[in-house]
């Protein structure tokens, strides 16, 4: 069975990039720009999160933490020290990675809801830590001054087109590396884990030490995203590390698609556009996004990636076995019995 | 951190008297509300995250209830009773829907009601804080306790709040309707094998757990302010208790609201800038300890 | 080669295995038979690693293995099958197999590549070749037919090259045609590649023809163990289990 390689990927991503960075030259307009480099950032977290939740079955209420802790950490080194660029990025990842590593060693032992909000507290006492710590962090005032950005490679990130061609090479090189994490062994050992962590361990894989590894590596790119929104906002804010930051990050993967690799990103740019064209028509953003995520949920009830790739696939086959729905990956915990009676009622007879 | 003034409390009969019955109310509203949530999570296994508006709702309707007609007896008991149908019919239409779905359909779900209560809320009393005022009743000074200062309604407050949790227990020990609802918890098959029609009893949880978080929006109406969006720090602070305390243990519950309440009230002394951070603290330590609570039973 | 000395386990209060002491020689084809609730399951269980025993010890090669998790009794050459199938729905049957490949060459954490690697797919093949799925090789798991989920969790545990294979009623579930076809397979893969199985069944018929030794468990304990045709005519085994129609399923 052909499967798509790096090959391809790479050309997606070269061609990806290309339009990214024709779109300014385009449509000429500021709002555009800023657009793209809040969508990189988010993008960019939203797939790191669902390294986690669609493709290791581990859903996280906390990784905001991570998209906190990379702001915070770049604008801080960069702040208070004379480190290029360069080597407060490299810093950042090795920090975010340092945390990530001990929080996972207590996180990833436990069950579903437990790990969740285990999460979420790691998360919401960072949060506090950053608020209560005001002469390093600036406490709710968040990170002032503005962060410095010394020219590196001969890259100006205090110009605009600097700025936005280093963010979309950015977003494309990390979705990249992603992208080969999740089809690469391992990935395909973290959708076995995600299925059926009881059999992964039957099958000798050691299923806690994989999730620290995923847990690592999501809270790594997590903290890249929050890079580039400290460098777009020459600042860090409390906001970023709170738990509305987790909570985006799930709608964007939960309206985007789960069990595609591209549908954070287009889950992102989803809900951003609807933030920003809801907020601009009316004050009552509730009564808008509510019902719509409602919708999501109860109708949708997947992705919209997720409806296209069954879309498409139903389409391509003809007149094959398709049970309705079977075709695309179950949502973990997802059953096809409607009733909660029904569904453990047949758990009740498997004993 | 001022570690100094909380050792000068603990010191202080005047200031533990005042500090601990703060506490306890924090913990019996807390209670209330947590208690219903790890109910529901018990018997329907739902993260009820929309248990935060059922609070503001019980607060709000409480509001009109009594400017209405100043019957603070009325206002109680129709504050919850309200709250209690709308729990009924979000779960009848919404919830029922995603029963056996993995956590983040009913994150979601709940989330975007979420939205449309505390927006709805904006819309119909208004964005900006509002105050229900003391009843009559309680509008006498307060009582002092080894000179520490402790309003009458507080007493009213924690006298009902154990009214409703001796209620509570005996109607899911005692009564008819708690055994079935306690042995559905374990084996919703067999209940509804049994011809009980599980659809209604769900509803009924449901609603038995809005009604109880009505019932603490309305007791805080007098001595809280009210905001759309103060459903969010109770939520967060109800499901820390009910982490703590073990899902689905209404005991685990009252201890662990109590202990939050205590710690909120004596944190805020000796940390005042870290409060909250110490209740993460809390829950951090406990759920690396136990990570199932204090006394909660795994949930297959 | 595989043997269990004085082995015990409570649940609650209740003693699902109560000293137990056998002994699979290597190369053997042992089914394990007993009423329900005589503790199989959980004698596989903690076999497996899948529950840690009270008291006593599992013994592969001299080696106790009580204690060690379940990854590690896997290394060391133990595979186990379900009673209901266990698997994973959203891969294709070809890559799950591929993923447990890897697992057994210890390559499942590797990142460096791009999935499937180079030597996941011949012996991937092989097993389904040899348990007739290889038609299947590209149909997602959850679109199985049942009999070939069953197929596909044994195919699991043989993909491992263990040398011990636990399969828990391999037949469960399966119309009279089906059971005697899978059985059949399990059988010319245990002559072809002799290693240790040892398998739980209910149809007696099954177990008569196929095993060539036979455990009998009783309310946790061993009731008979010998050849089929001893165990056939031992009244204890008689009275306990045999007595009713051997036709009847649980």
């Amino acid at each position: 069975m052909t499967r798509p390689g790096f090959g391809r990927d790479l050309i997606l991503a070269a061609a990806a990039l290309a339009v990214l960075v024709a779109l300014p030259l385009i449509f000429p307009s500021k709002a555009l720009v800023d657009f793209v480099l809040r969508c990189s950032a988010y993008a960019l977290f939203a797939t790191s999160l669902n390294l986690l939740v669609g493709y290791s079955g581990m859903v996280s209420f906390g990784h905001g933490m991570f998209f906190g802790l990379g702001a915070y950490s770049f604008g801080l080194l960069m702040q208070r020290t004379e480190m290029p660029i360069p080597a407060a990025f490299v810093l950042t990842i090795g920090i975010t990675a340092l945390v990530a590593f001990v929080i996972g060693l207590i996180c990833v032992r436990l069950k579903e809801v437990y790990f969740a909000f285990l999460t979420l507290a790691f998360q919401m006492l960072l949060y506090s830590l950053i608020l209560l710590w005001v002469p390093l962090t600036g406490g709710d005032q968040g990170l002032s001054g503005g962060i410095p950005r010394p020219v590196f490679l001969g890259i100006d990130l205090t110009k605009p087109r600097h700025l936005y061609l280093t963010a979309c090479t950015l977003l494309i090189v990390g979705l990249l590396l992603m992208r080969h994490i999740v089809e690469s062994p391992f990935g395909y050992t973290l959708r076995v884990i995600r299925d059926n962590p009881e059999r992964a361990a039957f099958l000798g894989i050691d299923v806690e030490r994989m999730k620290l590894v995923a847990f690592v590596l999501a809270g790594i790119f997590g903290s890249i995203g929050g890079v580039v929104i400290a460098v777009f906002v020459s600042g860090a804010y409390p906001d970023f590390a709170y738990w509305t930051a987790s909570g985006d990050g799930i709608f964007m993967i939960m309206i985007g698609g789960i069990t595609t690799f591209l549908g954070p990103a287009v889950g992102t740019v989803i809900l951003l556009l609807l933030n920003d064209f809801v907020t601009r028509i009316t004050d009552y953003y509730g009564l808008v996004l509510g019902p719509i995520i409602v919708l999501f949920a109860l109708g949708l009830r997947r992705g919209v990636t997720d409806v296209l790739v069954e879309a498409w696939r139903f389409c391509s086959r003809n007149a094959g076995p398709v049970e309705g729905g079977a075709l695309t990956m179950p949502a973990k915990g997802e059953s096809t019995a409607p009733a909660p009676a029904a569904r453990l009622l047949k758990r009740e007879l498997k004993g | 951190m001022d570690l100094s003034a909380l050792l000068n409390c603990v010191t202080s009969p005047a200031c533990i008297v005042t500090q601990a019955t703060s506490g306890l109310i924090i913990g019996t509203l807390l209670f209330l509300v947590a208690a219903g949530l790890t109910l529901i999570f018990g018997v329907l296994k739902v993260t009820n995250f929309t248990h935060g508006s059922f609070y503001m709702l019980g607060a709000y309707f409480a509001l009109t209830i009594f400017k209405l007609t100043g019957s603070y007896l009325l206002t109680l008991f129709g504050g919850a009773a309200l709250t209690a149908v709308v729990a009924l019919m979000f779960e009848r239409l919404f919830i029922s829907r995603v029963y056996g779905r993995n956590v983040l359909m009913q994150l979601l779900v709940c989330y975007g009601f979420v939205l449309i209560f505390d927006d709805a809320v904006k819309f119909i009393w208004g964005p900006d804080f509002k105050a229900m005022g003391m009843p009559a009743a309680f509008q006498s000074p307060p009582l002092l306790i080894a000179g520490g200062v402790v309003p009458k309604y507080y007493l009213f407050l924690v006298g009902v709040t154990t009214a409703i949790a001796i209620v509570l227990w005996l109607v899911v020990e005692r009564t008819r309707f708690g055994k079935t609802v306690r042995a559905a918890a374990l084996n919703p098959a067999m209940v509804s094998a049994l011809g009980i029609n599980i659809g209604v009893l769900y509803g009924l949880v449901f609603a038995l757990g809005g009604l109880l978080a009505g019932f603490a929006g309305a007791l805080a109406a007098p001595v809280r302010s009210l905001t759309p969006g103060m459903g969010f720090s109770v939520l967060i602070e109800s499901f820390i208790v009910t982490v703590i305390g073990g899902m689905g243990s209404i005991g685990g519950a009252l201890i662990g609201s109590v202990l939050i309440g205590l710690i909120r009230t004596f944190g805020s002394i000796g940390f005042p800038l870290f409060t909250e951070g110490l209740m993460y603290l809390f829950m951090v330590v406990v759920l690396i300890s136990r990570p199932t609570g204090l006394f909660g039973r795994e949930f297959a | 080669m595989l043997s269990v000395d004085n082995l015990s386990k409570s649940f609650g209060g209740v003693a699902a295995i109560r000293n137990v002491t056998l002994d699979f020689p290597a190369e053997s084809l042992t089914a394990i038979i007993g009423p329900n609730g005589a503790g199989k399951t959980t004698f596989f269980n903690l076999i497996s690693g899948a529950v840690v025993p009270d008291d006593g010890r599992v013994l592969l090669d001299g080696v106790d293995l009580v204690g060690l998790s379940r990854p590690e009794i896997v290394r060391r050459g133990i595979a186990r099958a379900f009673q209901v199938a266990n698997i994973f729905p959203s891969l294709t049957v070809e890559e799950s197999l591929m993923v447990a490949v890897q697992a057994h060459h210890r390559r499942a954490g590797v990142i460096g590549r791009r999935f499937p690697l180079a030597n996941s797919g011949k012996p991937a093949e092989e097993v389904m070749d040899m348990l007739g799925l290889a038609d299947k090789a590209g149909t997602l798991c959850a679109n199985l037919s049942h009999g070939d989920q069953k197929l596909l969790d044994i195919a699991l545990a043989l993909v491992l090259e263990p040398r011990v294979l636990l399969l828990d009623e391999p037949t469960a579930g399966m119309g009279p045609e089906e059971r005697w076809q899978m059985i059949n397979k399990v059988h010319r893969l245990w002559e072809r590649k002799r290693i240790t199985v040892i398998f739980i069944e209910h149809d007696m018929d099954i177990v008569f023809k196929i095993a060539r030794s036979i455990r009998v468990l009783c309310y946790g304990q061993v009731l008979a163990e010998g050849a089929p045709d001893e165990i056939r005519g031992n009244p204890e085994v008689v009275a306990a289990y045999l007595g009713t129609d051997p036709e009847a399923r649980p």
